[in-house]
């Protein structure tokens, strides 16, 4: 466990401090703050405008960092071979990907939190609304990028990096899509159309089950429970996830 | 620890490259005994399968056939220099001992003080709050043998430990040895360095084309030969 602890509390350092990071951050900000004119040309709809908006732009730079940083988490250990420090040291290949992980969700909790709470005090100054609906709109936007995260360090065990982050990219696109697929198909009456969508709808996590944007801003009325199960989906599929990850990187060699 | 240090029995090593799988033979059945508090050096030309056999001994590769027998109960009391070492470029000198103390357990002031001696051994007390990527390569290689020892090992393994030294560094990795020496650690290094080795060691072994093709004391090899660079060109070419 204190391996774990280690190489997590490493990992968010190292990550944090990445002018990489800054830089996508500073642009995940300004693009926020663009919300504001599209509020200031939307009649009556600026709170609104400036809500959907800047969530889009949560979700969007927060998948940039999810995927990009970790798809390079495990590589670069390997290619720079910190690895033969890490394990010439009494630390399992579980607690590597494991402590990778932990570290990356608090760099990825620091990042929303303040693309959230930017996005929250904006909307609260120019539109005088104090919505907590965006607040946790950026939560379950988060929790949607700790399953990414997890299934990019997965890819990232397999092949390189760039692979792994666009593999990470068209799992949350297709995510976000299956659910759909699914009802389309359906109404095709196409067997294997609809087989093969189901089969997608359950490899792929549903990630629009836990989106709560159209909630946020006023569009949809909230299945609070559906959303529970669907969070608790999404944390098992982390952890099956990173045992798999875990168990193709105990077999590399170094 | 047990009658040896490292015990290392008939191992091979077939790795499978390219596109193809080819299969290359790097260790063809490698022999050879570090005795306890022994300085040894594992010496031979580039390719010869020396870093390939300590990462074999580290579990960093696993061996085709044969056995390596540590003769430490496991990792926790082994110290380990990689070649040409490179650490998290963000992290300060003693952000990153202090990183490798936890990974042995080490809490509190046992930890601030273990780095701290740490940084002083090596020399880098001026520098333990400067980021890795703005250390030259030899105040990498001395952050890289701090790491090596923060646990204190029995068994210290260290490939290259002199490259990219300046004079004044490598008598301060001498230093290091010595010491580790004097305090009962037993030390196997890589070095294409044979004065150093030649100071050093006590017993080494010369390996080519993934085979130990001498073991012996350092004594025995002088006496076949002026001196041991002769020695080892010897063995090698012959």
């Amino acid at each position: 466990m204190k391996q774990v602890v280690a190489i997590a509390v490493n990992t968010f350092r190292e990550t944090i401090r990445d002018r990489v990071l800054a830089v996508i951050v500073v642009f995940a900000l300004l693009m926020i703050a663009g919300g504001l004119w599209l509020g200031s040309i939307s009649l009556g709809e600026q709170g609104r405008m400036m809500k959907d908006f800047g969530l889009v732009a949560v979700t969007g730079f927060g998948l940039i960092v999810a995927v990009f940083v970790a798809a390079s988490l495990v590589h670069k250990e390997v290619e720079k071979r910190t690895v033969f420090v890490l394990f010439s040291k009494p630390v399992s290949r579980a607690a590597f990907i494991t402590g990778k992980f932990i570290g990356l969700c608090g760099t990825m909790a620091m990042v929303l939190a303040g693309m959230g709470l930017f996005l929250f005090a904006l909307v609260w100054i120019v539109a005088g609304q104090a919505s907590g609906m965006v607040l946790l709109a950026v939560l379950m936007i988060y929790v949607q990028l700790l399953a990414v995260v997890a299934v990019t360090i997965f890819f990232s065990t397999m092949g390189s990096a760039i692979l792994a982050a666009v593999l990470g990219i068209c799992v949350f696109v297709a995510g976000q899509l299956s659910h759909n697929v699914l009802a389309l198909t359906r109404l095709g009456k196409n067997p294997i159309t609809e087989a093969l969508s189901w089969v997608v709808y359950v490899i792929i996590p549903n990630f629009s089950a836990v989106d709560v944007k159209a909630g946020a801003v006023g569009e949809q009325t909230l299945a609070w429970g559906q959303i529970g199960l669907w969070t608790a989906y999404l944390l098992a599929y982390i952890v099956v996830a990173l045992a798999l990850a875990t168990v193709i990187f105990r077999r590399k060699e170094f | 620890m047990t009658a040896a240090a490292l015990e290392v029995r008939a191992l091979h090593k077939t790795a499978h490259v390219g596109f193809s799988r080819r299969p290359v033979e790097i260790l063809r059945g490698v022999d050879f005994t570090v005795g306890p508090n022994e300085v040894y050096g594992l010496l031979g030309p580039n390719g010869a399968g020396k870093t390939t056999t300590v990462k074999v001994a580290l579990g960093l590769m696993r061996p085709t056939s044969g056995s390596v027998a540590l003769g430490v109960k496991g990792l926790s009391h082994v110290g380990y220099l990689p070649e040409n070492p490179y650490f998290y470029d963000y992290l300060s000198g003693r952000e990153f001992l202090g990183f490798c103390a936890r990974l042995f357990g080490f809490d509190g002031a046992a930890r601030h003080e273990r780095v701290d001696g740490l940084l002083r051994d090596v020399s880098l007390e001026r520098a333990a709050d400067t980021q890795l990527r703005k250390y030259s390569k030899g105040m990498l290689q001395r952050i890289g043998i701090a790491q090596a020892l923060i646990n204190d090992p029995e068994l210290v393994l260290l490939d290259e430990p002199m490259t990219g030294l300046d004079p004044v560094g490598r008598v301060e990795v001498k230093r290091i040895i010595e010491r580790l020496h004097e305090r009962g650690k037993t030390v196997m290094f890589n070095s294409h360095i044979l004065s150093d080795v030649h100071e050093l060691c006590s017993r080494i072994a010369i390996m080519r084309e993934g085979r130990v093709v001498w073991e012996g004391a350092v004594a025995e090899a002088l006496d076949e030969a002026p001196s041991l660079e002769d020695f080892f060109m010897k063995v090698v070419t012959g």
